[in-house]
């Protein structure tokens, strides 16, 4: 079963993403700032990362940063989740190894899905 | 009459003559006197005012030296009126307080200009700089620096306000838009179709209202001077085709028809920002099909010219009046007529349209007349391939 950590403090966003992720077959785990995603990370090896940018404690960016500096973390793909980006948050996403992101309010849980399963299959 | 007397009355009148004469001289010097306090009551009037001045005044005369300066520039430049009087603009520019003012002043300018200049921590100035002229010959300059720290400082607190106002909305936002999705999908259990009917009614609302918070999200940005462009090429037509795609069904509710028509030859790519692009020809077919009537027209057509190319918009709408016609790129506008026909819209789009087009170097501008429809138009650079 392929594993997912979820970056994110909202707890409606983290309910409606684990109940859809859940029911495809996806295992989750959930961290709700940044430095506990990170201490996370080692834990439970997942397979993808979704990583909320606004976060408590240590924001997206930075989290990425020092996902970096290990190499082998660095292989997890991460898929950036934005609230209200602007061309210089894209870019720096893109700088920081991001392999997708969106825009909360554009997508339905459905494409977000659509994502995951492009990174990781199902 | 013997020949002294007649001498000594000569003498006499001469006399009165002269006594006339210098009474009058006395006269005239008293006047001038009285002319002289005059006016030097006057300029010392005009000096206490400008003195008094709020507002900083520096005057460079015709040779560009530091002529005149009143109190106010002591404090903001925090040098004392002696050290910088009779000195030359370049001399001035050296001084790095200076400098950025002097700049504005290099400039070959013959009309009043006004310019925001954040002089230092805590002081934001307006500068005016008028060229002083008698008679068609250069006098000299005269610069005004008004204070408008206050103003600027209540500006960027509203800014910053709607922006975390718009940035906090969101989050709520999508939760439910995607908690109405998930009901929609029957993900979370089967639906009645008046359930679906009231569950699809509150999707459209809260996606109107994602629309509206990016439109809030999209003058912040601008204001703040942080509405970053990407510019890539891209092809003009498709952008064009995906957004009037995305506007089928809205069309087909209103029973509206629209027209495309394309220029004869492929036009080259344009350099762009997309997504904005995208965002302009959205606000302009929207705002089209909003105010047009059920079973009207809308005709879009696009032209090559030589170095842009053209979009035009034309619907058999509602029109604006004359007296609206001005406002109508300004922050915030809604026609009177037109909150009337649809209660919904934010005013902000056409100020956001035009901010995109004119950050692409093109024009937009449009033509209307109450009832009979209007045109909008605008134009993006072309950027043709150099020819080899």
């Amino acid at each position: 079963m392929p594993k997912i950590l979820l970056m994110e403090d909202e707890e409606i966003i983290i309910g409606l993403l684990q109940k859809k992720l859940d029911k495809e077959g996806y295992e989750i785990s959930v961290a709700r700032d940044g430095e506990e995603g990170l201490n996370m990370i080692k834990e439970i090896w997942p397979d993808l990362i979704l990583l909320d940018i606004n976060m408590p404690k240590m924001e997206g960016f930075r989290v990425m940063e020092e996902i970096n500096k290990n190499p082998t973390l660095q292989r997890i793909p991460i898929i950036v989740m934005f609230d209200s980006p602007d061309s210089v948050d894209l870019k720096r996403a893109q700088a920081l190894g991001a392999k997708d992101w969106f825009v909360k309010t554009e997508l339905n849980l459905q494409q977000i899905l659509n994502k995951v399963v492009e990174q990781i299959g199902r | 009459m013997p020949k002294e007397n007649k001498i000594t009355n000569q003498k006499t009148a001469k006399f009165k003559e002269l006594e006339n004469a210098y009474s009058a001289l006395l006269n005239v010097v008293e006047d001038i006197n009285e002319e002289k306090q005059q006016i030097k009551k006057d300029r010392d009037r005009a000096l206490v005012i400008i003195d008094n001045f709020n507002d900083g005044i520096l005057v460079f005369d015709k040779k560009n030296t530091l002529s005149f300066t009143n109190p106010p520039i002591e404090s903001f430049f925090e040098m004392k009126t002696a050290e910088i009087i009779g000195k030359s603009a370049s001399a001035l520019a050296e001084i790095p307080i200076f400098e950025s003012l002097m700049n504005f002043l290099s400039r070959e300018e013959t009309k009043i200009f006004r310019k925001e200049l954040p002089l230092k921590k805590n002081l934001i100035l307006e500068v005016t700089i008028i060229p002083l002229t008698e008679e068609k010959e250069e006098m000299g300059t005269l610069i005004i620096l008004h204070d408008i720290t206050k103003e600027k400082t209540i500006e960027r607190i509203k800014t910053e306000f709607v922006s975390l106002a718009a940035h906090q909305l969101r989050t709520p936002l999508s939760a439910i838009k995607w908690t109405l999705r998930m009901l929609l999908d029957g993900d979370l259990g089967k639906l009645s179709p008046e359930q679906r009917d009231f569950l699809e009614k509150t999707y459209k609302s809260n996606e109107r209202m994602i629309f509206l918070i990016n439109d809030l999200l999209n003058v912040t940005r601008i204001e703040e001077g942080r509405y970053i462009y990407q510019l890539l090429f891209c092809d003009f037509l498709e952008i064009i085709h995906s957004v009037i795609n995305f506007y089928h069904g809205e069309l087909e509710r209103k029973n509206i028809k629209l027209e495309l028509q394309e220029p004869g030859d492929k036009p080259p790519r344009i350099l762009g920002d997309e997504e904005k692009i995208k965002l302009v020809i959205e606000n302009l077919i929207d705002n089209a099909i909003r105010y047009t009537f059920p079973g009207g027209k809308i005709i879009i057509s696009i032209e090559l010219l030589d170095e842009e190319i053209e979009f035009k918009i034309q619907d058999t709408g509602m029109g604006i009046p004359k007296s609206e016609q001005p406002r109508v790129f300004t922050k915030f506008f809604r026609g009177a007529d037109a909150i009337k026909m649809e209660t919904e819209g934010s005013g902000l789009g056409l100020f956001v349209t035009k901010n995109i087009v004119e950050a692409h170097g093109g024009r937009i501008w449009f033509q209307s007349e109450e009832g009979k429809g209007a045109t909008f138009y605008f134009t993006l650079p072309l950027t043709r391939p150099k020819m080899e």
